[in-house]
């Protein structure tokens, strides 16, 4: 089941940043805040589905990512689960143990954000190219074989934080995703995000 | 018969040698010893299509088994369970559940050409209640957001998303664990718990593969670091435990009541003689049972051995009897006085083999063996006293004689002083006022739970894997009955919301069943039914616009699923647990708390009866005492008859009075301090009344001149008879406890009263 899977992803990714770098990474009390631009390219599809939004990432809590367009759906994720919302409504809900694939990335996560990489070089192949200015990486499984890994490839480019972001799957869709007016503070959350958090995957 | 007593001995002597020698043949092939409550079960015709089911599934849980291996660190606890599954599987004493994301897989492309009929709870609901919207809202927003279930293929043939929506509620047996790996895991209390389930080849009962089985695994988990933690969960572990604190037990009472009759014996007669003596006969006689128990029925049952040798046991009394009469001021030959007490044990034999045989009546396949086996050890005995112990008899009269002869007449002086008489017979009626009282507020306790103490350690580890990994394995199961699989899987549908109820109420923690994975045709069409007209017809168009969407495939996934097909697709593994054959099926509960409350919740559900072993097996105990109740009142008037031919009828009654008190007055005084009488009790009563008819026999058998030897020889019988069944009392197994506290009581009374018979004289000769 691939719940979850771009959205553990994209935490990993957002946090690569900072390892392509070789500087520091996003300790406990840093929340990086940004804006959007996610495309899907699927299959059979007319046009790509567009949306746009902002994102917050605080790696202690989890992930909020609030599409604005074309409508407004928050979904948040942490160690225990995943929810969605849409118009005020929980459209979805999985506590992580409905999503095994979740519980596994998170935790490759959590290693990644305290700087630990090996969880992740012992799935991926990692090219990195370019300099600190403008850099790539790219991500290749290297158990290509493997018909649990629903990735074919992610490349990631950036300079100071991750720009952008493509994730091939192995059926052919593609998910592209840009960001923007990104910042890091030590602020801390409102009480409006931290019930976000909170609230995901709990019955 | 006392002709040419020598021949008899030595024709006795081959015999035994013989059965020696099969008996060491067959320990040395190994003794098949079965140690399985639930093979004690009858055969009884109203109940067995039920207790074959349930058979069934309680042997099928009971082989399997549940470890969790735990470390702080994810890699040392994934290396532990390596190391756990090598070893095991190696072992070929269990084979392991698979659980790798293969798993999950299979399932989903199980399900995929008949995703149509397939709808979740929610969905369902939802659907019949017109929010056929709110569905296409969650699709969208499933679609854009983050999480990633839009894939491509999918989306062409489930545009709503109906599909991941009902993977996702499907019942998860071990709903707290996430595949991690390969590997079935769970984070908690800081550490990395992994999951391995897996089912013995061999019966978990039965002593051996048990030993071997649980004595791996504390290998395996004594090699790993000192960091892992392994919890354990499964019938065999608790079977192995009891059977160990059950025999270190046995071995503090066995000691106790060993050394307690050697004193006895040898502080008595002063000599090691008696005792040697008696212990042979004991020991010929249990040899004699077992030797043809094992020719019958090729197998013996632990239970079966430790009534058998209880009421084999009993010989001692006809040995000690012998033995006693040494304290005969008249000292005469031991022929003499083999043949002086032959009328009084031969009697004895003779009430207490009826008492026995009665047993074979009972419809209870265990009682059977125990009356094989105590009828041939009793008479084995027997024949060892009453032919071996004159031939090798040297005693002479101790020095003591005198003295201990008038202590023990003390015990008899009561009934014939006028004014002591007069005060035993107002105790008596104490006694009988007690009794009345203790009657009236008689109880009775069947519960099979209470009768076994398990071990508190793995209870604890039980309940840490349940609350870490969601189950450890049930034996409580609603059962289906329907005739076609259509039908139970209908009733099992019908269940559903109900269940769902009483998890809310707390009743039980979860159920699953055949009807949550395979629903029925009838709810297939009414499925495909309901999302052509309260959804594709009015949000479809919409929706695939709104989208983009315009490679549908709108004819894919129609097919009906059958159970045949789930079952033979081998997709769903544990549909072959629950489906026992066509129409019949179980609903597996967890954590079920009170049964009453579930039967009468599903009461009006057709075709559906709830399984309960632990409380059916009690029931069925309560049966038995009831039935065993019976057969005891039914031996007592049988006794009669060779009682009424030597002391004539009402001779006969009134020997018969002080163990029929004893019957009766002892379970009264149990029920005074509160205990219900059990099954177990009822088992005790049994020897009771085979030993009190002995007592009194002695007693009537016994000329005045006599009185003090026959009161002296009576009191070493109960003296030993307490020391190896009262204290038993002290059990913690309340079984035994129950036994014992019956045996303790019962004789002593039977004992007190037992010269009540001494005003009886014999009417006709023996031998």
């Amino acid at each position: 089941m691939r719940i979850g899977l771009t959205a553990a992803l994209v935490l990993v990714v957002l946090t690569g940043a900072a390892w392509a770098e070789g500087i520091k990474a996003l300790s406990a009390s840093d929340i990086l805040r940004g804006r959007f631009v996610q495309e899907r390219h699927l299959a059979g599809f007319a046009a790509p589905l567009k949306s746009e939004g902002s994102f917050l990432l605080a790696p202690a809590e989890g992930l909020v990512w609030q599409a604005e367009k074309p409508f407004a759906v928050t979904t948040v994720m942490t160690r225990n689960g995943l929810a969605q919302q849409s118009n005020g409504a929980t459209t979805l809900n999985l506590p992580a143990s409905r999503a095994p694939f979740m519980a596994g990335l998170y935790e490759t996560l959590s290693g990644a954000l305290a700087g630990d990489w090996h969880a992740l070089e012992k799935d991926f192949t990692v090219v990195k190219s370019g300099d600190d200015a403008a850099w790539t990486l790219l991500l290749t499984p290297k158990q290509a074989a493997n018909a649990d890994m629903p990735i074919a490839a992610i490349k990631i480019a950036g300079a100071q934080y991750v720009e952008r972001v493509e994730i091939t799957k192995s059926g052919g869709d593609q998910d592209v995703l840009t960001f923007l007016e990104q910042s890091v503070s030590q602020a801390p959350l409102s009480a409006a995000e931290q019930n976000l958090l909170k609230g995901a995957g709990q019955p | 018969m006392f002709a040419r007593p020598a021949r008899f001995a030595i024709l006795w002597l081959c015999l035994v040698v013989l059965g020696a020698g099969y008996l060491g043949l067959e320990a040395w092939r190994g003794i098949p010893f079965r140690t399985d409550l639930l093979s004690l079960l009858p055969a009884d015709a109203a109940e067995r299509d039920q207790h074959r089911l349930t058979q069934r599934l309680t042997d099928e849980v009971s082989h399997q088994f549940v470890l969790l291996v735990g470390d702080a660190d994810r890699a040392t606890a994934r290396a532990a369970a390596a190391a756990f599954e090598q070893a095991l599987t190696e072992s070929q004493q269990a084979t392991l559940t698979k659980a790798d994301a293969g798993v999950l897989k299979a399932i989903g492309a199980f399900y995929l050409p008949h995703l149509r009929s397939l709808l979740s709870n929610a969905d369902r609901i939802a659907l019949m209640a017109g929010q056929g919207e709110s569905i296409a809202q969650r699709a969208l927003a499933q679609i854009y957001g983050v999480g990633g279930f839009a894939d491509a293929k999918l989306l062409a043939v489930d545009p709503f998303l109906l599909f991941p929506a009902f993977l996702t509620q499907l019942p998860a047996p071990l709903s707290h664990l996430a595949l991690d790996d390969g590997r079935l895991s769970v984070q908690a209390d800081g550490k990395t718990w992994i999951l391995l389930a897996g089912s013995l080849r061999d019966d978990p009962y039965a002593l051996d593969p048990q030993e071997r089985f649980t004595n791996l695994v504390d290998q395996i988990a004594a090699a790993q670091p000192a960091s892992v933690t392994v919890k354990r969960a499964g019938a065999v572990f608790f079977a192995r435990e009891g059977a160990r604190s059950g025999l270190s037990e046995t071995s503090t009472l066995g000691t106790l009541a060993t050394l307690g009759t050697i004193l006895l014996l040898v502080g008595a007669f002063l000599r090691v003689g008696p005792l040697v003596m008696n212990l042979l006969a004991v020991a010929v006689g249990i040899g004699t049972g077992l030797a043809t128990n094992l020719l019958i029925f090729g197998e013996i049952h632990i239970a079966t051995l430790l009534f058998g040798v209880g009421l084999t046991g009993v010989a001692v009394d006809y040995g000690i009897h012998y033995s006693a009469s040494v304290f005969d001021p008249a000292a005469p030959s031991p022929w003499a006085r083999m043949r002086h007490v032959f009328p009084g044990i031969f009697l004895g034999l003779l009430t207490t083999l009826i008492g026995y045989a009665i047993l074979l009546l009972a419809p209870f396949p265990a009682l059977r063996q125990v009356a094989i086996f105590s009828i041939t050890g009793l008479v084995g005995s027997f024949l060892t006293v009453a032919f071996w112990f004159p031939s090798v008899d040297r005693g002479q009269r101790p020095m003591h004689s005198d003295r201990l002869l008038r202590w023990a007449n003390g015990f008899w002086h009561v009934w014939e002083a006028p004014r002591l008489r007069r005060l035993c017979w107002i105790a008596l009626a104490l006694l009988a006022v007690l009794a009345a009282l203790g009657l009236s507020r008689m109880s009775v306790d069947d519960n099979v739970r209470r009768m076994q103490s398990l071990s508190p350690s793995l209870l604890e580890e039980q309940a840490d894997i349940e609350r870490l990994a969601g189950t450890s394995g049930t034996l409580q199961f609603i059962l289906i009955d329907a005739g076609t699989d259509e039908a139970a899987l209908q009733s099992g549908e019908a269940l559903r919301p109900i269940l769902d109820d009483l998890a809310r109420q707390g009743i039980l923690t979860a159920s699953r069943g055949p009807a949550d994975f395979v629903p029925s045709l009838a709810r297939q069409r009414e499925n495909r039914i309901l999302v052509a007209e309260a959804l594709d017809a009015p949000y479809r168009a919409t929706h695939l616009a709104q989208l983009g969407l315009t490679q549908v495939e709108a004819n894919a996934g129609q097919a009906p699923l059958t159970l045949d097909q789930a079952l033979q697709s081998g997709a769903l593994p544990f549909l072959q647990q629950w489906v026992l054959g066509p129409g019949q099926q179980v609903v597996a509960l967890d954590g079920l708390d009170e049964v009453a409350a579930l039967r009468a919740a599903v009461k009006d559900v057709p075709h559906v009866r709830v399984l309960d072993p632990a409380g059916d097996f009690s029931e069925r105990l309560g049966t038995y005492r009831h039935r065993a109740l019976w057969l005891i009142g039914l031996s007592a008037v049988l006794m009669v008859i060779p009682l009424a031919w030597r002391y004539g009828l009402k001779g006969g009654l009134i020997v018969l009075l002080p163990p029929v008190a004893a019957l009766i007055l002892a379970p009264s005084l149990i029920a005074l301090t509160g205990e219900g009488i059990s099954f177990f009790h009822v088992m005790g009563l049994i020897l009771v009344l085979a030993i009190g008819v002995d007592y009194a026999t002695f007693c009537a058998e016994s000329d005045a001149a006599h009185r003090p030897v026959t009161m002296l020889a009576v009191l070493l019988d109960m003296a030993t008879t307490l020391l190896s069944f009262g204290l038993l009392a002290f059990s913690s197994v309340f079984a035994v406890h129950a036994f014992g506290l019956t045996m303790l009581l019962g004789i002593t009374i039977a004992f007190l009263l037992a010269p009540i018979a001494g005003d009886v004289n014999p009417r006709r000769r023996i031998s």
